[in-house]
Protein backbone atom coordinates (compact mmCIF):
# COMPACT_ATOMS: atom_id res chain seq x y z
CA UNK A 1 0.00 0.00 0.00
CA UNK A 2 1.30 3.36 -1.13
CA UNK A 3 -0.14 6.60 -0.88
CA UNK A 4 -0.13 8.59 -4.36
CA UNK A 5 -2.14 11.66 -3.22
CA UNK A 6 -4.16 13.35 -0.71
CA UNK A 7 -7.58 14.95 -1.42
CA UNK A 8 -9.34 17.25 0.86
CA UNK A 9 -12.52 15.65 1.68
CA UNK A 10 -15.44 18.01 1.40
CA UNK A 11 -17.53 15.90 3.84
CA UNK A 12 -19.58 17.26 6.48
CA UNK A 13 -17.32 16.37 9.50
CA UNK A 14 -15.34 19.70 8.94
CA UNK A 15 -18.88 21.56 9.93
CA UNK A 16 -17.86 20.26 13.89
CA UNK A 17 -14.41 21.19 14.15
CA UNK A 18 -12.77 18.39 12.16
CA UNK A 19 -11.03 18.42 8.68
CA UNK A 20 -10.45 15.14 6.71
CA UNK A 21 -8.84 13.95 3.83
CA UNK A 22 -9.17 11.21 1.76
CA UNK A 23 -5.46 9.49 0.85
CA UNK A 24 -5.27 7.96 -2.50
CA UNK A 25 -3.43 4.37 -2.88
CA UNK A 26 -1.75 3.06 -6.03
CA UNK A 27 -3.69 -0.50 -5.06
CA UNK A 28 -7.19 -1.68 -3.51
CA UNK A 29 -7.09 -2.01 0.48
CA UNK A 30 -6.85 -5.53 1.59
CA UNK A 31 -7.41 -6.74 4.86
CA UNK A 32 -3.56 -6.65 5.32
CA UNK A 33 -3.68 -3.00 4.79
CA UNK A 34 -6.74 -2.76 6.74
CA UNK A 35 -4.76 -4.69 9.72
CA UNK A 36 -1.66 -1.92 9.22
CA UNK A 37 -4.29 1.15 9.50
CA UNK A 38 -5.01 -1.04 12.91
CA UNK A 39 -1.42 0.00 14.29
CA UNK A 40 -2.02 3.59 14.25
CA UNK A 41 -4.38 2.73 17.68
CA UNK A 42 -8.02 3.06 18.86
CA UNK A 43 -11.19 1.01 18.58
CA UNK A 44 -11.69 -0.85 15.44
CA UNK A 45 -14.70 -1.50 14.00
CA UNK A 46 -15.09 -4.23 11.04
CA UNK A 47 -17.85 -4.80 9.14
CA UNK A 48 -16.93 -7.62 7.16
CA UNK A 49 -20.80 -8.77 5.94
CA UNK A 50 -21.17 -6.25 3.52
CA UNK A 51 -20.59 -6.86 0.18
CA UNK A 52 -17.78 -4.43 0.08
CA UNK A 53 -16.54 -4.83 3.77
CA UNK A 54 -16.28 -0.96 5.81
CA UNK A 55 -13.70 -1.23 8.37
CA UNK A 56 -13.67 2.54 11.55
CA UNK A 57 -10.52 2.78 13.75
CA UNK A 58 -11.37 5.79 15.81
CA UNK A 59 -9.12 7.50 18.56
CA UNK A 60 -10.16 11.12 20.37
CA UNK A 61 -8.38 12.60 18.00
CA UNK A 62 -8.90 11.04 14.68
CA UNK A 63 -10.99 8.49 12.24
CA UNK A 64 -10.11 6.75 9.46
CA UNK A 65 -12.44 4.85 7.80
CA UNK A 66 -12.66 2.96 4.51
CA UNK A 67 -13.97 0.02 2.40
CA UNK A 68 -11.96 -2.95 1.33
CA UNK A 69 -11.54 -2.92 -2.18
CA UNK A 70 -11.13 0.92 -2.61
CA UNK A 71 -8.31 2.33 -3.66
CA UNK A 72 -8.55 5.31 -1.13
CA UNK A 73 -9.28 5.60 2.76
CA UNK A 74 -10.84 9.07 4.59
CA UNK A 75 -8.75 10.32 7.55
CA UNK A 76 -10.41 13.10 9.85
CA UNK A 77 -8.86 14.53 12.49
CA UNK A 78 -9.19 17.33 14.93
CA UNK A 79 -7.82 20.40 13.79
CA UNK A 80 -5.96 20.59 16.46
CA UNK A 81 -4.28 17.06 15.49
CA UNK A 82 -3.43 18.08 12.25
CA UNK A 83 0.32 16.08 13.04
CA UNK A 84 -1.49 13.04 13.19
CA UNK A 85 -1.76 12.74 9.23
CA UNK A 86 2.08 12.72 8.75
CA UNK A 87 2.33 9.63 11.48
CA UNK A 88 -0.46 8.01 9.33
CA UNK A 89 1.08 8.76 6.01
CA UNK A 90 4.36 7.13 7.93
CA UNK A 91 2.78 3.82 9.00
CA UNK A 92 0.88 3.48 5.18
CA UNK A 93 4.62 3.74 3.77
CA UNK A 94 6.49 1.97 6.08
CA UNK A 95 7.97 4.39 7.83
CA UNK A 96 8.62 3.59 11.42
CA UNK A 97 6.28 5.85 13.57
CA UNK B 1 -25.23 4.02 -8.34
CA UNK B 2 -28.51 5.85 -6.68
CA UNK B 3 -28.60 9.57 -6.21
CA UNK B 4 -30.60 10.62 -3.10
CA UNK B 5 -28.82 14.35 -2.68
CA UNK B 6 -30.76 15.79 -5.07
CA UNK B 7 -31.16 18.88 -2.08
CA UNK B 8 -27.61 19.72 -2.95
CA UNK B 9 -27.47 19.46 -6.48
CA UNK B 10 -30.26 17.73 -8.40
CA UNK B 11 -28.99 14.61 -10.54
CA UNK B 12 -29.51 13.77 -13.48
CA UNK B 13 -30.21 16.54 -15.29
CA UNK B 14 -33.15 16.81 -18.01
CA UNK B 15 -31.67 15.60 -21.41
CA UNK B 16 -32.58 19.13 -22.61
CA UNK B 17 -30.29 20.62 -20.42
CA UNK B 18 -27.64 18.66 -21.00
CA UNK B 19 -28.47 19.85 -24.73
CA UNK B 20 -28.46 23.16 -23.95
CA UNK B 21 -25.26 23.70 -22.36
CA UNK B 22 -24.10 21.39 -25.44
CA UNK B 23 -25.29 23.85 -27.76
CA UNK B 24 -24.35 27.05 -25.82
CA UNK B 25 -21.01 26.21 -25.62
CA UNK B 26 -20.71 25.29 -29.22
CA UNK B 27 -22.02 28.84 -30.17
CA UNK B 28 -20.61 31.97 -30.78
CA UNK B 29 -20.89 33.95 -28.13
CA UNK B 30 -23.09 36.92 -28.16
CA UNK B 31 -21.48 39.96 -29.05
CA UNK B 32 -21.48 44.09 -29.91
CA UNK B 33 -21.08 44.09 -33.48
CA UNK B 34 -23.15 40.70 -34.39
CA UNK B 35 -26.93 41.52 -34.89
CA UNK B 36 -28.67 39.87 -32.21
CA UNK B 37 -32.27 40.34 -33.76
CA UNK B 38 -32.65 36.58 -35.14
CA UNK B 39 -30.72 35.15 -31.68
CA UNK B 40 -32.91 34.13 -28.74
CA UNK B 41 -31.98 36.33 -25.85
CA UNK B 42 -31.32 33.44 -23.41
CA UNK B 43 -31.11 35.57 -20.10
CA UNK B 44 -34.36 37.52 -20.94
CA UNK B 45 -36.23 34.41 -22.44
CA UNK B 46 -35.24 33.02 -18.61
CA UNK B 47 -36.12 35.93 -16.53
CA UNK B 48 -39.53 35.97 -18.24
CA UNK B 49 -39.90 31.79 -16.95
CA UNK B 50 -38.51 32.15 -13.64
CA UNK B 51 -41.30 35.03 -13.74
CA UNK B 52 -43.93 32.80 -14.61
CA UNK B 53 -43.28 30.27 -12.08
CA UNK B 54 -42.03 32.44 -9.48
CA UNK B 55 -44.83 34.51 -9.48
CA UNK B 56 -43.23 37.25 -11.00
CA UNK B 57 -44.47 40.21 -13.11
CA UNK B 58 -42.01 42.52 -13.50
CA UNK B 59 -39.31 40.15 -14.72
CA UNK B 60 -36.73 42.84 -15.27
CA UNK B 61 -36.07 42.99 -11.70
CA UNK B 62 -34.73 39.45 -11.61
CA UNK B 63 -31.17 39.39 -12.02
CA UNK B 64 -28.97 36.21 -12.45
CA UNK B 65 -25.75 35.14 -9.71
CA UNK B 66 -23.28 32.59 -9.22
CA UNK B 67 -26.42 31.00 -7.21
CA UNK B 68 -28.62 31.46 -3.97
CA UNK B 69 -25.34 32.20 -1.69
CA UNK B 70 -24.20 35.16 -4.15
CA UNK B 71 -27.70 35.94 -4.18
CA UNK B 72 -28.35 36.22 -0.60
CA UNK B 73 -25.18 38.11 0.16
CA UNK B 74 -26.23 40.56 -3.13
CA UNK B 75 -29.34 40.64 -1.42
CA UNK B 76 -28.71 41.47 2.30
CA UNK B 77 -25.19 44.08 1.67
CA UNK B 78 -27.67 46.02 -1.29
CA UNK B 79 -30.65 46.22 1.04
CA UNK B 80 -28.32 47.51 4.46
CA UNK B 81 -30.19 46.47 6.59
CA UNK B 82 -28.02 45.92 9.43
CA UNK B 83 -27.99 42.21 11.21
CA UNK B 84 -29.63 43.97 14.60
CA UNK B 85 -32.70 44.78 13.22
CA UNK B 86 -33.23 41.62 10.91
CA UNK B 87 -36.02 39.26 12.03
CA UNK B 88 -34.86 35.56 11.10
CA UNK B 89 -34.87 31.86 11.73
CA UNK B 90 -32.61 28.98 13.19
CA UNK B 91 -33.68 27.19 10.12
CA UNK B 92 -31.46 29.56 7.38
CA UNK B 93 -28.89 28.24 5.74
CA UNK B 94 -25.40 29.65 6.56
CA UNK B 95 -25.72 31.33 2.82
CA UNK B 96 -27.84 33.75 5.05
CA UNK B 97 -26.36 33.05 8.87
CA UNK B 98 -22.87 33.85 7.73
CA UNK B 99 -23.03 36.94 5.74
CA UNK B 100 -25.58 38.46 8.56
CA UNK B 101 -23.07 37.81 10.92
CA UNK B 102 -20.32 38.77 8.66
CA UNK B 103 -20.62 40.91 5.94
CA UNK B 104 -19.14 44.35 6.08
CA UNK B 105 -21.42 47.47 6.94
CA UNK B 106 -24.44 45.10 8.17
CA UNK B 107 -22.83 42.32 10.49
CA UNK B 108 -24.38 41.73 13.78
CA UNK B 109 -26.36 39.75 15.65
CA UNK B 110 -30.19 39.03 14.04
CA UNK B 111 -33.17 38.18 16.17
CA UNK B 112 -33.22 34.52 15.63
CA UNK B 113 -36.64 33.22 15.95
CA UNK B 114 -36.32 29.23 17.37
CA UNK B 115 -38.23 26.49 15.28
CA UNK B 116 -40.35 23.73 17.21
CA UNK B 117 -38.59 19.80 16.54
CA UNK B 118 -39.99 19.31 12.60
CA UNK B 119 -38.41 22.45 11.88
CA UNK B 120 -41.31 24.60 11.75
CA UNK B 121 -41.51 28.32 12.72
CA UNK B 122 -44.73 29.80 14.06
CA UNK B 123 -46.01 33.16 12.41
CA UNK B 124 -46.71 34.36 15.12
CA UNK B 125 -43.40 34.31 16.35
CA UNK B 126 -42.90 36.38 13.74
CA UNK B 127 -45.19 38.96 14.66
CA UNK B 128 -44.41 39.52 18.67
CA UNK B 129 -40.93 40.33 17.40
CA UNK B 130 -42.08 42.90 14.74
CA UNK B 131 -45.08 44.36 17.32
CA UNK B 132 -41.31 45.46 19.33
CA UNK B 133 -40.67 47.68 16.40
CA UNK B 134 -37.01 47.40 16.28
CA UNK B 135 -36.74 45.18 13.20
CA UNK B 136 -36.91 46.39 9.75
CA UNK B 137 -37.10 43.12 7.55
CA UNK B 138 -37.79 39.55 7.88
CA UNK B 139 -35.38 37.02 6.30
CA UNK B 140 -36.74 33.50 5.44
CA UNK B 141 -36.42 30.36 4.57
CA UNK B 142 -38.88 29.04 2.30
CA UNK B 143 -38.13 25.04 2.91
CA UNK B 144 -35.65 23.72 5.52
CA UNK B 145 -32.64 21.82 4.03
CA UNK B 146 -32.72 20.05 7.10
CA UNK B 147 -36.46 18.62 8.01
CA UNK B 148 -38.25 19.94 4.45
CA UNK B 149 -40.32 21.88 6.87
CA UNK B 150 -42.12 24.16 4.32
CA UNK B 151 -43.13 27.47 6.60
CA UNK B 152 -46.55 29.40 6.02
CA UNK B 153 -44.48 32.10 3.61
CA UNK B 154 -47.61 34.19 3.05
CA UNK B 155 -48.41 34.33 6.93
CA UNK B 156 -45.17 35.66 7.37
CA UNK B 157 -45.40 38.31 4.57
CA UNK B 158 -48.63 39.59 5.71
CA UNK B 159 -47.12 40.15 8.96
CA UNK B 160 -44.07 41.92 7.28
CA UNK B 161 -46.35 44.12 5.32
CA UNK B 162 -48.83 45.03 8.81
CA UNK B 163 -45.48 45.99 10.58
CA UNK B 164 -43.98 47.67 7.70
CA UNK B 165 -40.94 45.36 7.32
CA UNK B 166 -38.94 44.05 4.09
CA UNK B 167 -39.59 40.72 3.87
CA UNK B 168 -36.86 38.61 1.61
CA UNK B 169 -37.65 34.85 1.01
CA UNK B 170 -34.91 31.85 0.54
CA UNK B 171 -36.38 29.50 -2.17
CA UNK B 172 -33.54 27.82 -2.65
CA UNK B 173 -34.89 24.32 -1.55
CA UNK B 174 -38.68 25.27 -3.02
CA UNK B 175 -38.20 26.46 -6.37
CA UNK B 176 -39.16 23.82 -8.62
CA UNK B 177 -41.11 21.76 -6.13
CA UNK B 178 -42.94 23.51 -4.25
CA UNK B 179 -45.48 26.34 -5.59
CA UNK B 180 -43.93 29.46 -5.20
CA UNK B 181 -45.39 33.20 -5.51
CA UNK B 182 -43.29 36.37 -4.85
CA UNK B 183 -45.83 38.63 -5.46
CA UNK B 184 -48.56 36.74 -3.03
CA UNK B 185 -46.60 36.20 -0.49
CA UNK B 186 -45.78 39.47 -0.09
CA UNK B 187 -41.79 39.11 -1.17
CA UNK B 188 -39.83 42.18 -0.95
CA UNK B 189 -37.09 40.03 -2.73
CA UNK B 190 -36.48 36.81 -3.20
CA UNK B 191 -33.46 34.59 -4.21
CA UNK B 192 -33.34 31.26 -5.95
CA UNK B 193 -30.60 28.88 -7.21
CA UNK B 194 -30.53 26.68 -10.24
CA UNK B 195 -28.99 24.00 -9.31
CA UNK B 196 -31.38 22.35 -7.28
CA UNK B 197 -35.32 21.55 -8.35
CA UNK B 198 -34.86 23.83 -11.29
CA UNK B 199 -32.82 21.44 -12.91
CA UNK B 200 -30.26 23.71 -14.19
CA UNK B 201 -26.42 23.42 -13.37
CA UNK B 202 -23.99 24.17 -10.70
CA UNK B 203 -22.61 27.99 -10.48
CA UNK B 204 -26.38 29.43 -11.30
CA UNK B 205 -29.07 31.25 -9.69
CA UNK B 206 -30.74 34.58 -9.20
CA UNK B 207 -32.09 36.83 -7.02
CA UNK B 208 -35.25 39.15 -7.82
CA UNK B 209 -36.07 42.84 -5.97
CA UNK B 210 -39.02 45.07 -6.22
CA UNK B 211 -38.90 48.25 -7.94
CA UNK B 212 -38.43 51.43 -5.82
CA UNK B 213 -36.91 49.40 -2.42
CA UNK B 214 -33.23 51.01 -2.49
CA UNK B 215 -30.52 48.39 -3.41
CA UNK B 216 -26.74 49.02 -4.14
CA UNK B 217 -25.09 46.24 -6.09
CA UNK B 218 -22.30 44.21 -4.29
CA UNK B 219 -20.40 43.94 -7.34
CA UNK B 220 -19.29 46.55 -9.97
CA UNK B 221 -17.90 46.27 -13.44
CA UNK B 222 -18.46 45.98 -17.32
CA UNK B 223 -22.19 45.90 -18.68
CA UNK B 224 -21.33 46.88 -22.08
CA UNK B 225 -23.12 49.76 -21.58
CA UNK B 226 -22.77 53.70 -20.87
CA UNK B 227 -19.14 52.59 -20.25
CA UNK B 228 -18.09 55.80 -20.18
CA UNK B 229 -19.66 56.24 -16.41
CA UNK B 230 -17.28 55.53 -13.84
CA UNK B 231 -19.50 56.43 -10.84
CA UNK B 232 -23.33 55.69 -10.02
CA UNK B 233 -25.47 57.59 -7.62
CA UNK B 234 -28.70 56.07 -8.44
CA UNK B 235 -29.79 53.88 -11.79
CA UNK B 236 -27.61 50.95 -10.73
CA UNK B 237 -26.55 47.92 -12.52
CA UNK B 238 -26.90 44.53 -10.86
CA UNK B 239 -25.62 42.28 -13.71
CA UNK B 240 -22.63 42.69 -14.36
CA UNK B 241 -18.75 41.25 -16.10
CA UNK B 242 -19.46 38.45 -18.95
CA UNK B 243 -22.77 36.66 -18.36
CA UNK B 244 -23.23 32.77 -17.83
CA UNK B 245 -24.59 31.79 -21.39
CA UNK B 246 -23.54 28.04 -21.00
CA UNK B 247 -25.41 27.98 -17.40
CA UNK B 248 -28.30 30.29 -18.04
CA UNK B 249 -29.22 28.03 -21.77
CA UNK B 250 -29.07 25.20 -19.08
CA UNK B 251 -31.10 27.03 -16.58
CA UNK B 252 -33.76 28.29 -18.73
CA UNK B 253 -34.14 24.73 -20.31
CA UNK B 254 -34.58 23.61 -17.11
CA UNK B 255 -37.23 26.21 -16.30
CA UNK B 256 -39.00 25.04 -19.00
CA UNK B 257 -38.69 21.76 -18.26
CA UNK B 258 -40.27 22.67 -14.63
CA UNK B 259 -43.05 24.65 -16.20
CA UNK B 260 -43.99 21.66 -19.10
CA UNK B 261 -44.07 19.50 -15.65
CA UNK B 262 -45.67 20.88 -13.63
CA UNK B 263 -44.71 22.36 -10.21
CA UNK B 264 -47.56 21.09 -9.15
CA UNK B 265 -47.59 17.29 -10.92
CA UNK B 266 -43.56 17.40 -9.69
CA UNK B 267 -44.81 18.19 -6.02
CA UNK B 268 -47.30 15.41 -6.14
CA UNK B 269 -44.67 13.11 -7.51
CA UNK B 270 -42.04 13.62 -5.28
CA UNK B 271 -44.77 13.32 -2.11
CA UNK B 272 -45.29 9.75 -3.12
CA UNK B 273 -41.72 9.11 -3.17
CA UNK B 274 -41.33 10.86 0.26
CA UNK B 275 -44.24 9.30 2.14
CA UNK B 276 -42.94 5.70 0.85
CA UNK B 277 -39.53 6.13 2.33
CA UNK B 278 -40.93 7.37 5.47
CA UNK B 279 -42.82 4.27 6.17
CA UNK B 280 -39.87 2.40 4.42
CA UNK B 281 -37.66 4.26 7.29
CA UNK B 282 -40.39 4.36 9.80
CA UNK B 283 -40.00 0.29 9.92
CA UNK B 284 -36.61 0.50 11.18
CA UNK B 285 -35.85 0.44 14.48
CA UNK B 286 -32.77 1.94 14.60
CA UNK B 287 -33.62 5.18 12.48
CA UNK B 288 -34.96 8.26 14.49
CA UNK B 289 -36.77 10.32 11.90
CA UNK B 290 -36.69 14.29 12.17
CA UNK B 291 -39.57 16.13 10.81
CA UNK B 292 -41.84 13.13 10.33
CA UNK B 293 -45.24 14.66 11.45
CA UNK B 294 -45.18 17.68 8.94
CA UNK B 295 -48.49 17.96 6.81
CA UNK B 296 -46.74 19.60 4.26
CA UNK B 297 -42.70 19.02 3.43
CA UNK B 298 -40.16 19.52 1.22
CA UNK B 299 -38.78 16.17 -1.15
CA UNK B 300 -36.57 15.24 1.53
CA UNK B 301 -36.34 13.53 4.94
CA UNK B 302 -33.66 13.62 7.74
CA UNK B 303 -32.71 10.95 10.03
CA UNK B 304 -29.91 8.95 12.78
CA UNK B 305 -29.43 6.14 13.42
CA UNK B 306 -28.79 4.20 16.75
CA UNK B 307 -25.58 2.71 15.97
CA UNK B 308 -23.75 4.96 13.38
CA UNK B 309 -23.24 8.40 13.13
CA UNK B 310 -24.08 10.48 10.05
CA UNK B 311 -21.28 10.91 8.50
CA UNK B 312 -20.02 6.75 8.98
CA UNK B 313 -24.04 5.61 7.53
CA UNK B 314 -23.56 8.02 4.99
CA UNK B 315 -20.31 6.90 4.28
CA UNK B 316 -21.34 2.96 4.08
CA UNK B 317 -23.89 3.96 2.17
CA UNK B 318 -22.30 5.79 -0.13
CA UNK B 319 -18.46 3.71 -0.42
CA UNK B 320 -20.64 0.38 0.22
CA UNK B 321 -23.80 0.22 -0.93
CA UNK B 322 -23.28 2.68 -3.79
CA UNK B 323 -26.29 4.99 -2.32
CA UNK B 324 -25.53 8.74 -2.13
CA UNK B 325 -26.82 10.91 0.60
CA UNK B 326 -25.88 13.77 2.57
CA UNK B 327 -24.52 13.92 6.32
CA UNK B 328 -23.80 16.30 8.79
CA UNK B 329 -25.65 20.04 9.85
CA UNK B 330 -26.36 20.10 6.13
CA UNK B 331 -24.46 23.94 6.59
CA UNK B 332 -27.56 24.73 8.73
CA UNK B 333 -25.82 24.66 11.94
CA UNK B 334 -28.82 26.48 14.59
CA UNK B 335 -31.83 24.05 13.72
CA UNK B 336 -30.24 21.19 15.33
CA UNK B 337 -30.57 22.35 19.31
CA UNK B 338 -34.04 23.30 18.45
CA UNK B 339 -34.77 19.54 16.95
CA UNK B 340 -32.81 17.68 18.78
CA UNK B 341 -30.07 16.26 16.01
CA UNK B 342 -27.00 17.60 18.17
CA UNK B 343 -23.83 18.12 16.72
CA UNK B 344 -23.47 14.94 14.29
CA UNK B 345 -26.55 16.48 12.48
CA UNK B 346 -28.51 13.77 10.54
CA UNK B 347 -28.43 12.24 7.74
CA UNK B 348 -30.48 13.56 4.60
CA UNK B 349 -32.27 11.70 1.92
CA UNK B 350 -33.76 13.72 -0.75
CA UNK B 351 -35.38 13.21 -4.31
CA UNK B 352 -36.34 14.42 -7.32
CA UNK B 353 -38.61 13.56 -10.30
CA UNK B 354 -36.24 11.11 -11.27
CA UNK B 355 -35.95 8.57 -8.27
CA UNK B 356 -37.88 5.68 -7.78
CA UNK B 357 -39.54 3.45 -5.35
CA UNK B 358 -37.16 0.84 -6.15
CA UNK B 359 -34.28 3.25 -5.16
CA UNK B 360 -35.87 4.24 -1.74
CA UNK B 361 -36.43 0.18 -1.46
CA UNK B 362 -32.88 -0.54 -1.93
CA UNK B 363 -32.31 2.56 0.30
CA UNK B 364 -34.56 0.48 3.25
CA UNK B 365 -32.45 -3.12 2.34
CA UNK B 366 -28.90 -1.45 3.00
CA UNK B 367 -30.35 0.28 6.19
CA UNK B 368 -31.55 -3.73 6.95
CA UNK B 369 -28.17 -4.88 6.05
CA UNK B 370 -26.87 -2.56 8.74
CA UNK B 371 -29.05 -3.20 11.42
CA UNK B 372 -30.65 -6.21 12.92
CA UNK B 373 -34.36 -6.56 13.12
CA UNK B 374 -33.77 -6.20 16.87
CA UNK B 375 -32.58 -2.84 16.60
CA UNK B 376 -29.22 -3.64 17.29
CA UNK B 377 -26.61 -2.83 14.93
CA UNK B 378 -24.01 -4.77 13.14
CA UNK B 379 -21.94 -2.62 14.77
CA UNK B 380 -21.99 -4.08 17.54
CA UNK B 381 -20.53 -7.62 16.64
CA UNK B 382 -16.78 -5.92 16.07
CA UNK B 383 -14.83 -8.17 14.80
CA UNK B 384 -11.35 -8.18 15.82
Amino acid sequence: MNIIGRRRSLETCTESGWDAVDFLLDAPLTDEDIECLRQAGGSFLYLKQLKKPFFKIEDHTYVMKGVRGDSFFRFAFHREAASELERIEKLVTGIPI
Amino acid sequence: MIYLNNAATSFPKPSSVRQAVIEAVSSLPPGQYRSTSLRRDLFDDCRKLLGELLGIRDTERIFFSSGATESLNALLYGLAVPSEQIITTVTEHNSVLRPLFNLPSIAGKPVLLPCDPDGVVAPELFEAEAKKGRARAIVLNHCSNVTGAVQDAEAIGRIAKQYGLLFILDVSQSAGCIPVCAERFGADALAFTGHKSLMGIQGTGGYYVKKGIPFKPLLYGGTGRDSERLVYETDYEYEMGTGNTPGIAALLAGVSWVLDRGVSKIQRQEKVLSEYALTLLSELADIRIFGARLSERGPLISFQSVSFSPADLAYILQNSLGIVTRAGLQCAPLIHDCIGSGKQGTLRISFSPFNTKEEIEALQAGLKELTCADGKSSADRKLS
